[in-house]
């Protein structure tokens, strides 16, 4: 054999053997380089405009009303004892005494997990606060009604863990606000081929649902699906229109088959009252929050984010932003409670990661509520302060880092622990698009 | 007689004949009968003869179009925008699309072919369901591969023909 050849030959079976073991069957190129702490991740979007001062400085309505009544209203997530007086965040809606929802959890969040208190927005608004905490950059450019100009966490999931879409779901708590853009990007090096399965269950399966969509059959996939589905590909082929190309995620034929049983199922269990809702489910965070238990139960995702956005009806009514953090609250623990003790298969693998997409103003406006309280907005610099936390396998418990006067975070640092969490944080650096500064919070305990 | 012959050939000829063309320029328009003219259109066939669909249609235009073509009436306002809002509200929209026409499906007014009638005549069925869905004529070969495949499936059902149309990528374009 000649040198030359021989090189060549030497050169070609080197190349193979260093790039055939990165052809892996999920469809990946290469290996992920990270190290996964969990199998499943929930992510909490846990509501726009929320103020240190009623959460985490657990002060009620001292500073923001001028009454000297303090009190925890989220003790399922954090330590401390709740409101004594004024109570106005209960269930009865009775003044005095309206009954609190009790706690749900045995013990909080903050005493099982890892709590960052002071933690930075640089946005403020609410679609771009969303933005950050899925995209982990804070876009500055980014249009309303438009999808996300960089990768979302979805993306970096499917592309990066070879994920099947319906293992990355997104469960928005409706179709207002830009929510249904949220699930890819508009990147070229991600996009809609690694999208997340959207759904806005309150609207999917509420009266126009039962309406219009609850009626539906669902064909048999063999006798009745296959011959039809061999016919659309005839006139697919047949007609070849490159235009012809729906918007939105794309499910194989058999994750399609599985997302139609679901929504059948779904259904059927709304018109029953069976739907895995929190205990007290009286608006639509808390029913959201009992559809995404029902996406857990079902597909068992590998990521899964939650929104919550109720407690923005402080705009105009400080009562009800009471009513809708306290049911926050209650929906959080439900959804941990409810991984715990009723998907065996998630139970004691699944890390859960909650962060507001942005604070709330320090000075009111003009607005009173039916109470005579104060309402706030979302614009000056108490809007860019937030809290965090996270527990499951591995993750530090009853720590907390951080305080109100030495900030440690970012919201845009929920990307990346999510990422390090299921093992993919080294490619999302690599990537370039996540905020400088940003960092995941296993690197900042 | 003679003499006045003789008068008239006195007369220079192009004189004569520039007399005679200013009479006749005067009296046979007046004189002449009009034509019966008849216009009118051309019988010709407005069905596009190719597929040159380039748009994909919005949702509502999908929709509105989904139902006229299953129940051949329009679709309230009311009922679109609901139909509409669930359509955001899933993500993969090939699959709302097809929850939505296998519900259409199962309404009691839809109005389709029986089994019976689309065997009995599968030439027939073939060309009507491809102008009412593709508004357009199959080509022969289309016609011959949906008549066997019919012929070949007795359990492919008018309805499934129907579903396969309507979720095909060309019924989503105009």
């Amino acid at each position: 054999m000649k040198r030359r050849s021989f090189l060549k030959k030497v050169g070609v079976a080197a190349a193979g053997a260093v790039a055939a073991p990165y052809f892996l069957p999920s469809g990946r190129l290469f290996a992920r380089t990270g190290t996964a702490m969990v199998d499943h991740v929930v992510y909490v979007l846990f509501a726009g405009g929320l103020r240190q001062q009623e959460s985490i400085l657990q002060r009620y309505l001292d500073d923001s009303q001028g009454i000297s009544v303090q009190g925890n209203v989220l003790y399922n997530m954090l330590e401390g004892p709740a409101p004594q007086q004024k109570v106005l965040y209960g269930t009865n809606g009775q003044l005095p005494g309206d009954s609190p929802i009790p706690m749900l959890l045995g013990s909080t969040i903050q005493k099982q997990g890892t709590t960052f208190a002071e933690v930075n927005s640089q946005v403020v608004g609410h679609y771009s606060g969303l933005n950050a905490l899925i995209t982990g950059n804070y876009l500055y450019t980014q249009g309303l009604r438009q999808k996300p100009l960089i990768p979302t966490i979805f993306e970096y999931a499917r592309k990066h863990l070879g994920l099947p879409a319906t293992k990355v779901w997104f469960v928005g708590n409706g179709i207002g606000n830009s929510t249904p853009l949220l699930n890819h990007s508009l990147d070229e090096n991600y996009g809609v081929d690694y999208a997340a399965n959207f759904m806005a269950p309150t609207v999917t399966f509420g009266v126009n649902g039962m309406q219009h969509l609850s009626n539906a059959k669902v064909y048999h996939p063999e006798e009745e699906l296959d011959p039809m589905y061999k016919m659309k590909f005839f006139l697919d082929q047949t007609a070849a229109i490159k235009a012809a190309e729906l918007p939105g995620v794309k499910n194989t034929d058999a994750e399609k088959h599985d997302l139609k049983q679901f929504m059948r199922e779904m259904f059927d269990k709304t018109a029953a009252g069976t739907i895995a809702h929190p205990p007290v489910a009286d608006n639509g965070d808390m029913r959201n929050i009992g559809y995404a238990c029902e996406v857990l139960q079902w597909f068992k995702p590998t990521l899964t984010v939650v929104n919550m956005s109720a407690i923005d009806g402080c705009h105009g009514n400080f009562t009800g932003y009471l009513r809708s953090m306290h049911r926050a609250d209650h929906g959080v623990a439900h959804l941990w409670n409810y991984i715990q003790t009723q998907i065996p298969s998630m139970a004691g693998n699944t890390a859960m990661v909650i962060i507001p997409e942005c604070g709330r103003n320090a000075v009111p406006n003009p607005i009173l509520d039916e109470n005579d309280l104060a309402s706030y907005d979302h614009s000056d610099a108490n809007a860019r302060r937030v809290f965090g936390q996270m527990l499951g396998p591995g993750i530090p418990s009853d720590l907390m880092i951080g305080s109100e006067t030495s900030p440690v975070g970012e919201v845009a640092d929920g990307v990346l622990t999510v990422a390090e969490l299921l093992g993919f944080k080294p490619e999302m650096q690599s990537a370039g698009y996540v905020l400088g500064n940003a960092q995941s919070w296993f690197d900042r305990i | 007689m003679k003499s006045r012959n003789a008068m008239i050939y006195k007369i220079p000829l192009p004189a004569f004949l520039a007399a005679m063309f200013f009479v006749a320029t005067l009296v046979m328009p007046g004189c002449r009968k009009e034509d019966n003219y008849i216009f009118d259109v051309n019988s010709i066939s407005a069905e596009p003869q190719g597929i040159s669909k380039d748009f994909v249609k919005s949702d509502h235009q999908y929709i509105s179009i989904l139902y006229a073509n299953l129940f051949q009436k329009a679709l309230s306002a009311n009922d679109l925008v609901e139909i509409i809002d669930l359509i955001e509200s899933v993500g993969d929209k090939e699959t709302i699309h097809e929850v939505i026409i296998s519900s259409f499906m199962n309404a009691p007014d839809k109005i389709i072919p029986t089994d019976q009638e689309m065997r009995d005549d599968l030439d027939k069925f073939v060309l009507d369901t491809y102008k009412r869905f593709l508004v357009r004529n199959p080509t022969q070969a289309e016609i011959t591969w949906f008549k066997n495949f019919i012929e070949a499936n007795p359990k492919v059902s008018p309805e499934l023909v129907y579903m396969a149309f309507a979720l095909s990528d060309e019924y989503i374009v105009y």
